[in-house]
């Protein structure tokens, strides 16, 4: 291979690694903490690695934040609720967004995409009180009702799918007599999957990391979401205990590692596709 | 292999039909109350404590709960307690008993998130005359009982007489004017060779805890309790100026080099352990941290924290409580008033406080109480807390804004990088125009109030 | 209309239903009600008490506000070109014929799923002054520049001292920037190899190339991204929030709108003067983002335009 090929070939990869490492560092100096007993982790100057891997760390901190287990299982279900609320109601407004022909849909669509603008804070409080006088304050509904009602990325996202998928497949059904919703559920769903679960990935996420909905919504300590149970444990008086914190940080973190390995591909094409239609 | 991968799509349909619901059930739905625990009522009572602190308390639930068979008292231990309670008030799901602190029980009581005692007070034969006068004074507002106390506080200096004996000064001599204190101060602090700060007599910042109400100790109020702050007045400037004169003369960032190798308080890098800082003021709380956290060696002394020397008089010192309310709105306010008049009969409050190493906000306590006391110094703290100077904390309807905005613009003056005047005229003008909307929201509904929480419970 | 049409419209409507219940449950309502609400004294725990346009008039004069707006425009100004910067450099660098890029981009783009309450509880421990990982990296480098120099740079104490706190949230903002990273390397992968081929007979080198191919042909995912980055940013919340434990950071640096939003609406029981807040805020967007579209117009390139 000719020289000048090389230089900036190994140029490249310098650079890279370098910058995966600044990646990575974080990560390692996370999973490193959460090993070290506790009078290492504030040490000067810091000190990389354990003397000892302290794995009990991790039970220790999990009994120590309150009941984890509690908090993970809330968080799995409203991930859970959230996400077949919004694959189905987004697929349905998608599809009434794209497939039917209507008269006042694009402006309609227009609204829609207007309403991306509009900040959180600004409804938080009337939201709030809405949610008080339906008595729903102190229960999980605040955290996955609205997801039933279709939220306007994910129809966005969706209605941009559907419109690539060709006319003559639907027309064809209609000429055939098809009930509308029939040739939703029959024929576009199945072939939207890919779109469908990227919007389930991007839910779940999404709800797994929420932290504001559940600072404002949840009150009773039994209802918290991990998020929530750990920024509790996070602001406990006497002290904190960096090598817990760590460890507890660790095991929120990881199940969105694990399932991005698991769903890698789709991760990725869903995030280009965004950005790009 | 159609007949396996149909199959299965099935069981997944199944599996799918059958978690939805539940999944719905259980979102749908607060947790139960039930009613009863083992048939009693249920009282939910929310408290700020943790570790051996939550465990006395627990202990003395405990108690009750073995005393009777109609009331299970259910204590949860709660982070951040202010904000979560009155979330759970404005959400309509309170608890029925609060253990709170001190610091924002006026701004509850004007938005009408508690529930007045004096009725379920009086019939319990809770009497004023039974309390150290500032512990019962700071539980009532607008003419009514909001709480009644269980672990007091009252702040003191604390001193490390090893430090001062190293420094030439007597270890059984602390300063007694605020001015002798920054002379010792200065014969206390040391220097590395390449000009960093080593040691410190004293530092506001450390702890710092004390901020809005360290005016006291130079003569008087911020505020005139009803409509308007004093911060123009010479307490507050005398404050304001005794804090810039620290950048000054260690310098806002050689402090903050310094401390950013202290500790937590909870360890044994506290700077007041590591021999840091020579001086501190504390609560009755210090000597537990102490005998926990410090090394075996450890020698300290307890005395009034020093005035300005033009102020004579009996000791000023700062008081404070942990309090026990009933929200608006609880479910069971009657058998919760239950459980808080268990805690104030002297075995329980004598127990409760003895278990934390605090004294009883009781007038009177029992020679086994005093006996049994692990601290040293208690008799000083119960001194500071009778004498006649003993403030309570600020109970500014705003206190939450204030605080923000006091340590907002102390912080600046004490890295040096504001004026202390200028900080201080600042901050009046802010918060005396928050308190002003905070005083005409409260006199919009004044009347209405009064007379609903006269005929309250 | 026709019978066909009025069939179709209603069974459009059925099929958007959904999203419109949630329209008028949670943008149009919530809307109206804020604007009412900035007109109330409101505690939420007491009936709102019509005060006309005094949250207005407080917001004008209220220096923590013009602070807050301050530090959220700045924030956004400043981490809004860096990350893109870095993610379109992270892009360009993925872009090129090495080994193991499926590796590198997986290690930049995880960070950006961290959920919140990690990463703020790891960049706080990262960015502690005295032992925190950032400063140890800092500290060889600046000894080095000090013995040459005979200067006594100390890396600053990043969550404690008002002039850096600021930008320690930006470096835990430009760990994210796998998410746009993704977005520009599939914009990459777009660009036609001619073009680059053309360049290089024409004897442009890589860095001309760059700016006379690359980028124009970026422009249309650059727009795009700056403008979500742009909504996204100006809404700050939950990372400052945990850093600081709820509080303003130190001399209110890390104070921003959304913070004195939820503080002022359930720490202080203002809601009134919260609700004004955020249709500040609103106006905020709506005036940066059209501003960024009318310079973008001119500039995006479009494919066939």
């Amino acid at each position: 291979m000719p020289d000048a090929d090389q230089r900036p070939r190994l140029l490249v990869l310098a650079l890279l690694l370098l910058l995966g490492a600044a990646f990575l560092l974080p990560f390692a100096w996370m999973v490193s903490t959460s090993l070290k007993p506790l009078n290492e982790t504030m040490v000067l100057p810091p000190r990389w690695l354990p003397s000892e891997p302290q794995w009990q760390n991790y039970p220790e901190a999990m009994r120590a934040m309150g009941p984890f287990w509690l908090y993970a299982r809330n968080s799995l279900l409203l991930a859970v609720l959230n996400v077949v609320g919004t694959v189905f109601s987004s697929a349905l407004v998608a599809y009434g967004f794209s497939r039917i022909e209507w008269r006042g849909r694009d402006n309609l669509f227009l609204l829609l995409l207007a309403t991306m603008m509009i900040p959180f804070p600004v409804v938080m409080v009337p939201v709030y009180t809405l949610f008080r006088d339906l008595g729903w304050i102190g229960s999980f509904k605040p955290l996955w009702v609205p997801a039933f009602l279709a939220g306007a990325f994910n129809v966005f996202l969706l209605r941009q799918f559907f419109l690539t998928i060709p006319r003559d497949l639907t027309e064809a059904a209609r000429m055939d007599g098809c009930g509308e919703f029939r040739i939703f559920w029959q024929i576009i769903l199945p072939l939207a999957k890919p779109a469908l679960l990227t919007v389930a990935l991007f839910q779940f996420m999404a709800t797994w990391n929420d932290f504001l909905g559940p600072l404002i919504f949840l009150v009773r300590q039994d209802q918290f979401t991990l998020a929530l149970g750990l920024q509790n444990f996070q602001s406990m008086q006497g002290g904190t205990a960096w090598h817990y914190l760590m460890a507890a940080s660790t095991l929120v973190v990881l199940p969105v590692l694990v399932l991005f390995f698991l769903a890698q591909r789709t991760f990725i094409r869903g995030i280009s596709t965004t950005g790009l239609k | 292999m159609e007949r396996s991968s149909y199959s299965i799509r099935r069981l997944a349909g199944c599996a799918a039909a059958l978690i939805m619901p539940t999944c719905l059930a259980m979102a749908g739905t607060a947790p139960p109350d039930t009613p009863t625990e083992q048939g009693r009522a249920v009282v939910e009572y929310w408290e700020k404590w943790t570790g051996a602190e939550a465990d006395v308390m627990r202990s003395i639930v405990d108690d009750f709960n073995r005393s009777q068979d109609r009331i299970f008292v259910r204590m949860l231990t709660v982070s951040r307690i202010d904000q979560k309670m009155m979330m759970a008030v404005a959400g309509r799901v309170p608890p029925d008993l609060v253990g709170l602190w001190l610091t924002h029980l006026t701004s509850y009581v004007q938005n009408n998130a508690l529930l007045p005692l004096d009725t379920l007070a009086r019939e319990a034969g809770i009497r004023g005359e039974d309390y150290i006068p500032v512990y019962w004074e700071m539980c009532r507002r607008e003419g009514f009982l909001w709480a009644l106390p269980t672990t007091p506080t009252v702040t003191a200096l604390h001193w490390n007489k090893k430090m001062f004996r190293e420094a030439g000064l007597d270890p059984e001599q602390p300063p007694r004017t605020l001015e002798e204190l920054e002379y010792f101060n200065d014969r206390l602090t040391k220097r590395r060779p390449d000009g960093l700060l080593e040691q410190v007599g004293h530092l506001p910042q450390e702890p710092g805890w004390w901020m809005r109400d360290f005016n006291h100790w130079f003569g008087g109020p911020v505020w005139d309790g009803d409509k308007r702050l004093l911060l123009d007045g010479q307490p507050a400037r005398a404050f304001f100026q005794w804090a810039a004169s620290y950048p000054r003369r260690f310098g806002g960032e050689g402090m903050n080099n310094l401390r950013a190798a202290f500790g937590n308080f909870a360890s044994p890098q506290n700077p007041f352990f590591t021999g840091k800082v020579a001086m501190v003021v504390q609560g009755v709380w210090m000597d537990n941290f102490i005998r926990q956290y410090a090394p075996p060696d450890f020698e300290y002394g307890v005395a009034p924290f020093p005035a300005l020397a033009v102020q004579q008089g009996p000791p000023v010192s700062i008081a404070e409580c942990d309090l026990l309310v009933i929200p608006a709105g609880a479910k069971h306010p009657k058998e919760a008033m239950e459980f808080i008049v268990y805690t104030q009969t002297p075995a329980a409050m004598e127990k409760l406080c003895l278990g934390q190493k605090k004294f009883t906000p009781l007038r009177e306590v029992s020679p086994e109480f005093l006996h049994a006391h692990p601290h040293p110094y208690l008799p000083t703290f119960i001194a500071l807390a009778k004498s006649p100077n003993a403030q309570a904390i600020l109970s500014l309807p705003t206190l939450a804004e204030y605080s923000n905005d006091l340590t907002t613009y102390i912080s600046l003056v004490l890295l040096g990088r504001m004026d202390p005047d200028e900080a201080r005229e600042a901050l009046q003008a802010r918060q005396q125009k928050a308190l002003d909307k905070k005083t005409a929201r409260w006199d919009r509904v004044r009347e209405k109030r009064l007379a609903e929480w006269k005929t309250r419970l | 209309m026709t019978r066909g049409e009025r069939k179709n419209l209603r069974t459009g409507l059925l099929f958007i239903s959904p999203w419109i219940l949630g329209f008028v449950a949670f943008t149009a309502y919530p809307l109206l009600a804020s604007v009412w609400f900035s007109l109330c004294d409101y505690s939420v725990l007491s009936e709102p008490v019509f005060i006309g346009a005094d949250n207005y008039r407080d917001l004008w004069q209220d220096e923590v506000f013009w602070l807050a707006l301050r530090n959220t425009v700045v924030f956004a100004a400043v981490s809004i070109p860096l990350g893109t910067a870095l993610a379109i450099g992270l892009a360009v660098l993925l872009n090129q014929p090495v080994r193991g890029k499926g590796v590198f981009r997986t290690i930049f783009f995880l960070p950006s799923l961290v959920p919140a309450i990690s990463l703020a509880i790891l960049w706080q421990w990262m960015l502690n002054g005295s032992m925190g990982l950032v400063n140890e990296v800092l500290r060889p480098p600046l000894d080095a520049i000090n013995w040459i120099a005979g200067t006594a740079l100390q890396p600053p104490d990043w969550l404690n001292d008002p002039s850096w706190a600021l930008w320690g949230l930006v470096l835990t903002g430009l760990w994210g920037a796998g998410n746009a990273m993704v977005i520009y390397l599939a914009g990459l992968q777009e660009i036609p190899a001619e073009l680059y081929e053309a360049a290089e007979m024409d004897g442009a080198n890589a860095l001309r190339r760059f700016r006379d191919v690359t980028l124009p042909l970026l422009t249309p995912v650059i727009f795009f991204n700056v403008i979500m980055g742009l909504i996204g940013s100006l809404q700050t919340f939950a990372v400052p929030y945990i850093l600081t434990g709820g509080t303003d950071g130190p001399g209110r640096s890390l104070l921003f709108l959304a913070t004195y939003i939820y503080q002022s609406a359930f720490d202080y029981w203002n809601m009134g003067y919260a609700s004004a807040l955020a249709l500040v805020l609103f106006l905020l967007i709506l005036v940066l983002t059209f501003v960024v579209v009318r310079f973008g117009e001119k500039r995006v390139h479009y494919a066939g335009r």
